[in-house]
């Protein structure tokens, strides 16, 4: 029997365990190394083992700290936002059932698409000259900007087309929670006189809260992960106005070739996720048991 | 409700409109993309879409990022699925385990790609195929056998044990029994993994050089090294999108799932 378990666990369960020792343990292992060491890209090798120090330098560092408040206000802002559009139009969806089908799957389509592609459409869209919302603008009066390249506007910006990549992703789930919603209490509510928004916060709101902590959850840690967008839009500028956090390490790795501080800011940053993925397991645990 | 049609409509159009333009601009000439105020009358022409498969070696972006994406997306099933229903029937005090493999899932790609990085250029091995499939087994592999899961938690044991009175190995009732009652949850977690591949930025940015180059990483690059080509650029961006569209269809029911780790069903 013994030998029997151990070679079903051979067969299903080894090659899995040696891909992910390799692409996924064996890298966090070496990152957490060299996050104790001034290993540098420019030198051979780990360079010297130099304790906390990374981690405190990195602490100290007034561009890491300005790329977390970045991150942070990114965070917040769309996460926010894009939970409060996304509640309204899937209860707007939730309302109807002809063209439901056909409104859904058309909203649904920027959040498939790759930010890469998001973010040049918006860049051509926003180009200050040859943009076409600048010029749909100056035909109501309104003076175009420079939305991405105005260091107090650029931020603003790249949360807006965040929000229309993402407000789908909230009207997704929210709906799809909306809909196994059970009638009953409703229609118990109505013969007792309450009104639609007393139904709303006396009913959906605590019904539809599982499904609000996952959704909310998760976006916030995809939003603290943002790379690609900023990429696309601002490689962080002007100045360094929309440098979030992911795009701060990789531009410390790879451009100044800093990959002892880049490890610690990556942990850094692992810190700062792992307690909401936590979160986030505690709770989808809570919804399937 | 009228108030509520004309509500969906003007939002619909928000997520609509930006698209038709990028398609409408990408069917146009080169100096018309280039208009403002734009020309409503513009010819139709699929010229871009000619020159950036002929001119660019579009093509072979094209079918790099289907390759890698298809390669990776069918290992981390074959793996993925194997390993799941181990740790479904066989790890005893699994539930750590599954923990693990969720929280995988939350890692920023940022920190996997520093290690990542290093140690595939210290072997040699950038710019290759292999290299960018086998980090993407990073996130899709966990990814696959955290979904995979509860299809086959759905499947009763009773079934297994039946095989195995019949005589049957724990493989052969794997390979012949359960696999084929699983197949619709394991096509749609393959269509997202494949997309999901096909969408990724950052280590393929960071991986890929002339000879692998995806689809992401060469419309970035499309954008910068040769000045802003507008009408081209939009063509190579719907083409990025559209097989995306297209399979997105064919997993409509199962993003919900999809994209919450199977917490919202």
């Amino acid at each position: 029997m013994r030998s029997i378990r151990r070679k079903n666990f051979t067969v299903f369960m080894l090659p899995s365990l040696i891909a992910l020792l390799l692409v996924l343990a064996i890298p966090l292992g070496y990152s957490l190394i060299t996050s104790f060491f001034n290993t540098n890209l420019k030198y051979q090798g780990l360079g010297d083992f130099v304790g906390l120090s990374n981690y405190a330098s990195v602490l100290q560092d007034e561009y890491f700290i300005e790329s977390v408040v970045t991150t942070a206000k990114f965070t917040v802002g769309v996460v926010v936002v894009e939970f409060l559009a996304g509640l309204a139009i899937a209860l707007l969806l939730n309302n109807i059932r002809k063209g439901r089908n056909f409104f859904f799957t058309i909203i649904i389509v920027p959040m498939m698409i790759t930010p890469i592609a998001v973010g040049l459409i918006w860049r051509l869209l926003l180009h200050a000259n040859l943009g076409i919302v600048n010029y749909m603008l100056s035909l109501v009066g309104i003076s175009g900007q420079a939305w991405l390249a105005d260091s107090s506007l650029a931020l603003k910006t790249v949360m807006f087309i965040d929000v229309w990549q993402n407000v789908p992703y909230m009207v997704l789930v929210i709906l799809a929670g909306l809909v196994t919603l059970p009638a009953e209490p409703y229609e118990a509510a109505a013969i007792d006189g309450a009104s639609r928004t007393q139904s709303f916060f006396r009913l959906t709101v605590p019904m539809m809260l599982p499904t609000f902590s996952v959704v909310l959850l998760l976006r916030t840690i995809t939003a603290l992960k943002t790379y690609d967008l900023i990429f696309v839009l601002t490689r962080g500028g002007p100045g360094t106005s929309t440098e979030v956090i992911s795009y701060h390490i990789y531009q410390q790795a790879f451009r100044y070739l800093e990959i002892g501080k880049a490890s610690a800011m990556s942990y850094l940053l692992l810190l700062l996720i792992i307690p909401i993925a936590f979160l986030f397991v505690r709770i989808s645990r809570n919804r399937t048991a | 409700m009228g108030l509520t049609y004309v509500a969906l409509t003007l939002i619909t159009l928000f997520f609509l409109l930006p698209l038709l333009w990028i398609l409408r601009t990408s069917l146009i000439t080169k100096v018309e993309a280039y208009k403002i105020p734009p020309n409503w009358m513009a010819e139709v022409t699929l010229d871009n879409y000619i020159s950036i498969f002929t001119d660019n070696p579009f093509g072979s972006y094209f079918l790099n990022s289907f390759f890698i994406a298809l390669v990776s997306t069918l290992i981390s099933v074959l793996l993925g699925a194997m390993s799941s229903y181990w740790i479904c029937r066989c790890a005893r005090h699994n539930g750590r385990l599954k923990v693990a493999i969720l929280v995988t899932q939350m890692i920023p790609p940022v920190v996997m790609i520093i290690p990542l990085s290093l140690v595939i250029k210290s072997l040699g091995l950038d710019d290759t195929y292999f290299a960018l499939i086998m980090a993407y087994l990073s996130f899709n592999l966990p990814y696959v056998i955290w979904m995979l899961l509860s299809h086959f938690e759905a499947i009763p044991r009773e079934l297994d044990d039946a095989c195995a009175v019949d005589g049957c190995t724990h493989v052969q009732a794997y390979f012949r029994v359960v696999l084929p009652l699983v197949m619709p949850g394991i096509m749609a977690t393959a269509v997202y993994s494949f997309i999901v591949c096909w969408n990724e930025f950052m280590f393929a940015l960071n991986l890929t050089g002339l000879n692998t180059r995806t689809i992401p990483v060469a419309i970035a690059s499309l954008d910068t090294q040769q000045g802003v080509m507008i009408a081209e650029l939009c063509a190579s961006t719907i083409v990025a999108i559209l097989p995306v569209i297209f399979l997105t269809v064919f997993i409509k029911k199962y993003l919900v799932q999809g994209l919450t780790f199977g917490s919202v069903k």
